[in-house]
């Protein structure tokens, strides 16, 4: 047995053919009861949908009491908007490229993993 | 995947119990078989193979069929001895991958297999039960699930390497107990 290529052929052979476990018991009928139990989630869940009550009834409320406010109140709560603003919209041409600049910067970042996973594949 | 497994796939994904019924019955030796290498214990190993296939039912709808579905369920399996046994994943990570060239695998059919004793197979399949569970998590992948290299790396998330180089470590290490066994001959 000191021959190197007769060693990896028992080894070969003897992989091959390691035997199964036989299984101790049917495992079926416990996993089909246990998903009778287990429900498959929905697509939809009833927290999806009452969170989505909830955000659609806040903004038809502000609607409606925008629709509602005297013009006087209205004109006020524009001003105080551009007063709280004002540096923003006074530096609005940094802004621009600012986001213009990070999305990109955002969406080179998600293309990393997908660059990642062709680097290794292309290893492979 | 044949054309009756897609077919109770596409049943059990639609919410047909009986197919995916059927597709348990066909598959949980193999993954039983899977987990009991890993976590050495049948009762755990039991366990372990119910959860792989309670998940897969609520994971099925999911199942693109872009793998084979039993590549699928050996990802889930692998999955749920990771959370089983947390060293399992380091122990594959550090494995490294220098081996990188294609392992030459002897024909089924050799000769040598007429020279092979009762107690060299023996042997052999005692020193195979007694590999670490990441060599009998890939050894089993390998042979008794049969699937090639790329599918290990790909349902263990490791690169190619890696496999290569574990399975080439299995194979020394059962090198090396022959080794022993035909020193234990010689002195007798």
């Amino acid at each position: 047995m000191d021959n190197r290529l007769e060693q990896d052929a028992l080894i070969e052979d003897a992989l091959q053919n390691y035997p199964l476990a036989p299984m101790p018991r049917d495992i079926t009928a416990s996993v089909m009861a246990r998903i009778h139990v287990e429900k498959r989630p929905a697509l939809v869940t009833w927290n999806d949908v009452a969170i989505a009550l909830v955000i659609a009834t806040i903004i038809g409320a502000m609607f409606i009491a925008f629709q509602n406010l005297p013009p006087v109140a209205l004109a006020k709560l524009r001003i105080q908007g551009i007063l709280l603003y004002q540096d923003i919209l006074v530096n609005m041409r940094w802004l621009i490229p600012a986001v213009l600049f990070g999305a990109a910067a955002f969406f080179s970042a998600l293309a990393i993993p997908s660059l990642l996973k062709m680097t290794t594949d292309d290893r492979r | 995947m044949s054309a009756t497994e897609t077919t109770l796939i596409q049943r059990a994904q639609k919410g047909d119990q009986d197919a995916f019924a059927e597709l348990v019955t066909e598959h949980q030796r193999y993954v039983f078989n899977l987990a009991l290498r890993v976590v050495k214990d049948e009762n755990e190993a039991l366990d372990l193979a119910q959860e792989t296939f309670v998940r897969a039912w609520t994971a099925l709808p999911n199942f693109k069929g872009q793998s084979q579905f039993r590549t699928w369920l050996y990802r889930i399996v692998t999955n749920l001895c990771y959370n089983r046994l947390p060293n399992l994943r380091r122990s594959l990570n550090d494995l490294g991958d220098d081996v990188m060239e294609d392992i030459p695998e002897t024909n089924f059919d050799n000769p040598a297999r007429e020279f092979e004793s009762n107690e060299t197979k023996q042997h052999l399949q005692q020193a195979i039960s007694s590999l670490d569970s990441n060599y009998q998590l890939l050894i089993t992948l390998r042979y008794q699930n049969e699937l090639s290299y790329d599918e290990i790396a790909s349902t263990l998330n490791l690169p190619l390497g890696t496999v290569k180089t574990g399975i080439f470590r299995a194979k020394e290490q059962l090198r090396k107990s022959l080794a022993h066994l035909e020193e234990s001959w010689i002195t007798a």
